[in-house]
């Protein structure tokens, strides 16, 4: 019995240190003021914040390409972030989405006291589309934001440029 | 011969339309123009109502499909009381059919327009559905955003649509003049300029 909880809970350990998404179907909440305490933790890194959700084809269209982005680019100090717009009804859904796609933490679900208040703190000319990308620099900076679908060559040029 | 004109003006509106300024809040927008599911251009005049309210939605789009019997509502609501209500499909790839089969399947009392070339959608600067504006009857621009402040009904706090409705009926100032939310983008035709 004991063998058995030591195991699972290895196990459990494992899967999360993977990166993988939680087969509990909960994702980490992010909200208004976790999202700049999320940007100064990874300072140091250039990060592309991806907001998307489950019910938002282009953004399901896209994730492949941004998983592969980050596997290529991280050992240079890139960072991909992935925030869910779904609503708590569609956690599982979007949990089970990024486990499909092996999209790696960190990763988050916004729950937002105000919606509206959220998307203007990140940036007043954004109206919620999605996907909407943002892109910072090392120093935590915001230097552009892509609304709606984007051409990722394009993204990938400016993360190198400042990697 | 209908099918000519319709075209015609289109196109013109168009040439118009590269060149024409983007409406922000308190700017004065003139008669406009749209498109029946049918193909006929229907005109869309803002000094016939003492509020006019334009919605851009989609047939596809699940945030805006959330928002199909609110919006049923307030078009109920509100449609003979000096309301014009102007819903707008500006998505290039929801042709006139999948919205007349959307409107019915859902039991929708409101007609649905196409806003061909996204001209409306670029006027307005609207980029996602549902997205809302409404204007008084001098044709100024008093609210630009979300029907309410949650997808899911049993979370909503503040109804800001309802609320710049009253206000314009009523007169008065709109409370909050806009306001945003998460929804799928508009799928534009990509012009070439």
């Amino acid at each position: 019995m004991r063998r058995r909880f030591l195991f699972t809970s290895l196990l459990g350990a494992a899967f999360l240190l993977s990166g993988a998404a939680p087969q509990t179907g909960k994702l980490p909440v992010l909200d208004e003021t976790g999202y700049p305490q999320m940007l100064s933790g990874q300072k140091g890194k250039v990060l592309l914040v991806n907001f998307w959700a489950t019910y938002c084809v282009p953004c399901r269209a896209e994730m492949p390409q941004l998983v592969k982005l980050q596997q290529s680019l991280k050992v240079r100090g890139f960072q991909l972030i992935t925030i869910s717009a779904d609503e708590v009804e569609q956690e599982p859904q979007a949990a089970q989405f990024l486990q499909k796609n092996a999209v790696p933490a960190p990763f988050y679900r916004k729950q937002a006291k105000s919606d509206e208040k959220f998307i203007n703190s990140i940036d007043p000319k954004w109206s919620g589309e999605l996907p909407a990308s943002f892109l910072y620099d090392k120093s935590g900076r915001k230097v552009k934001s892509y609304f709606g679908e984007v051409d990722l060559k394009q993204v990938e040029r400016e993360i190198t440029k400042l990697l | 011969m209908k099918k000519l004109l319709v075209s015609a003006a289109l196109v013109g509106a168009l040439g118009t339309h590269l060149f024409a300024q983007q409406f922000s809040l308190g700017a004065k927008v003139p008669a406009l123009s749209a498109t029946s599911l049918q193909g006929s251009a229907v005109p869309i005049n803002p000094q016939s109502s003492t509020a006019t309210v334009l919605i851009f939605t989609s047939t596809r789009c699940p945030v805006s499909n959330a928002y199909n019997e609110r919006m049923d509502a307030l078009y109920k609501q509100f449609s003979g009381k000096g309301v014009q209500f102007v819903f707008l499909n500006a998505n290039s790839n929801e042709p006139a059919s999948e919205v007349a089969e959307h409107g019915k399947s859902h039991g929708l009392s409101y007609p649905v327009l196409k806003d061909e070339w996204n001209i409306l959608a670029d006027r307005f600067g609207a980029r996602s559905t549902p997205e809302a504006y409404v204007l008084d009857r001098t044709g100024t621009l008093l609210y630009h955003g979300s029907v309410d402040d949650a997808q899911n009904p049993a979370r909503i706090q503040n109804r800001p649509l309802q609320a710049a409705i009253e206000a314009v009926l009523a007169g008065k100032p709109v409370p909050v003049a806009e306001t945003k939310a998460f929804g799928c983008t508009i799928k534009r035709v990509r012009k070439t300029t």
